[in-house]
């Protein structure tokens, strides 16, 4: 997959520590996954704003058996659905309890962005 | 709303696309069988069923394998008008995706051929290999489904966790216990047994043994996700006109259908514990004329249980939030009140790729022509639900079917 401005842009932010959201310099309108076009407007004049981070977690799994390709050595691993405070949602990963487990996490919880510097999606955990 | 979505052709018009005919072979795992062997044989069957010959089709519509291209290959370049003699007879062969929704777009795309003219009898087809392809390779195929690469098949995201992902939230929303989820499985296994083409048509299952099986992904456990299996499954639709010059004097036809892709990747899933089937099932019930109190039977998708309740609650079939405790009273039992996906669905008949949709939709039609083996026919049922859906649950598909006579 080569990769377009989008992506890079969305992993450059993560790299230096930022959850980025699509935003449309035309309609203003916030666009999550990025797009290539506005899905509001049709407008290509695109741009990024920094997440506040926190949001609500839709739904958490941990995966404990049959990683894909790549992810084998990985398991368990816990994956989550947030709706951040901005009103746009993305799929993530969920940061495990200090045993090591994910017992904590529930639906409706307030989760919030954890930097994590060497990674291409986003990291979450519980809000303070 | 309701206007947007005018009644569908009226019954008895000539063009009134109808099924005449279902094939099927027993589904599990069969490493001896063949791809395009099973595909001729189901298509055999199929004709047989619809009192045909091969030389009555004019149109074979072509439901995909995902177990391998070589295979995708050979269909879409038209492999099977040559192994059922069609050559030069055959005016089209092609193939219908949309993942496990398939069979009803492939059922909504023979209609409108048939209704427009364009086709006289058409011939659908669906072969899989899962069951005895390599299951690494299978799973990271199915890990790419439906889950976007660049946003969410990094996370590692795959199959069962998007399952877990929905019941997390099923169960969030409704307050069903895991007793309740597993019940619905159980309800599956029943039928299934009564079913001589299912995989598990010799096996029991209680809520005992899912809720002791391991944990794949939470709330997830192994028995309550689908087994791989190989299958193949044929059906064979006309026009009312041709199947009455025939002489066939029981048919089914489409009283109504309705859709609802409600997005692509789950991370962008609004509604998790609803999905798409409200939207689906008030556009479909708007061309029927019908409702959900009218239907004998449903045969509705079930990779994983919450898949069918939110599906079986959105068609109206049991109440809001419901859906889990309505099986674990053994509504949806052979006997009960509504039997629900009487060959035991893809978690006990097997789930053979796009094809477990199809193989509920042959069902729904084998049991309104009253062909199901006793004692799983449905006594004088006429009216049949069928809900596909599949991948990400990105869509819901609806078909009314009702039994013609005569
Ligand atoms: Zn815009």
């Amino acid at each position: 997959m080569a990769n377009s401005p989008i992506i890079q842009g969305f992993r450059d932010g993560l790299a230096a520590g930022d959850l980025l959201l699509q935003k449309c310099n035309s309609c203003q309108q916030l666009n999550m996954y990025p797009r290539y076009a506005c899905p509001h407007c049709q407008s290509d004049d695109l741009g990024w704003q920094k997440a506040a981070g926190t949001g609500t977690l839709m739904s958490v799994t941990v995966l404990r058996a049959g990683g894909p390709e790549g992810f084998e050595q990985e398991i368990p691993y816990a994956l989550g659905i947030v709706k951040l405070d901005e009103g746009v949602q993305l799929l993530g990963r969920m940061a495990p309890d200090e045993d090591g487990e994910w017992a904590s996490y529930a639906c409706d919880q307030r989760v919030t962005f954890q930097p994590a510097r060497d990674k291409t999606y986003a990291n979450f955990g519980h809000a303070e | 709303m309701a206007e947007q979505w005018p009644s569908y052709v009226d019954a008895g018009q000539p063009n009134d696309p109808v099924f005449v005919g279902v094939g099927e072979i027993p589904s599990g795992r069969y490493p001896d069988r063949n791809f395009i062997g099973d595909l001729t044989k189901v298509a055999i069957l199929a004709l047989k069923d619809a009192g045909m010959a091969p030389k009555d089709v004019d149109t074979i519509l072509l439901i995909p394998n995902l177990h391998g291209f070589a295979d995708q290959a050979d269909l879409v370049f038209s492999r099977m008008v040559e192994e059922l003699g069609l050559n030069r007879h055959a005016k089209a062969s092609l193939m219908i995706h949309s993942g496990g929704s398939t069979s009803d777009n492939a059922v909504r795309s023979a209609a409108g051929l048939i209704t427009a003219g364009h086709a006289k009898t058409v011939l659908v087809l669906h072969c899989e290999r899962w069951g005895s392809a390599n299951l690494a390779e299978m799973v990271t195929a199915l890990s790419k489904n439906g889950i976007p690469q660049e946003w969410e098949q990094v996370t590692g995201l795959q199959f069962n966790a998007v399952g877990g992902l929905i019941t997390q939230r099923y169960m969030h929303d409704t307050g069903s216990t895991a007793e309740e989820m597993a019940s619905v499985c159980v309800t599956l296994r029943k039928w299934a047994r009564l079913n001589p083409n299912a995989m598990f048509k010799d096996k029991d299952l209680t809520v005992e043994q899912i809720l002791a099986s391991k944990m794949i992904s939470d709330p997830l456990h192994a028995l309550e996700c689908p087994p791989l299996a190989d299958g193949a499954v044929a059906f064979v639709m006309t026009s009312a006109e041709n199947a009455r010059k025939r002489g066939l004097t029981e048919s089914v036809r489409i009283a109504g259908s309705g859709g609802c892709v409600s997005h692509y990747s789950i991370g962008q899933e609004t509604n998790l514990s609803v999905l798409g089937w409200p939207l689906a099932a008030e556009r479909a019930y708007a061309q029927s004329g019908w409702g959900p109190e009218d239907a004998d039977l449903a045969q509705v998708y079930d990779s994983y249980a919450a898949v069918t309740t939110i599906a079986m609650e959105g068609l109206g079939l049991c109440p809001k939030g419901e859906g889990a405790r309505w099986f674990a009273a053994g509504n949806g039992d052979p006997g009960g009140k509504l039997p629900v996906n009487t060959n035991g669905g893809l978690l006990s008949a097997g789930h053979t790729g796009v094809g477990g949709g199809t193989a509920l939709l042959v069902e729904g039609v084998r049991q309104l022509l009253h062909r199901a083996e006793q004692p799983r026919q449905v006594e004088g049922c006429r009216r049949a639900i069928i809900g596909g859906t599949g991948g990400t649950y990105m869509d819901a598909q609806v078909l009314l079917l009702e039994r013609v006579e005569g």
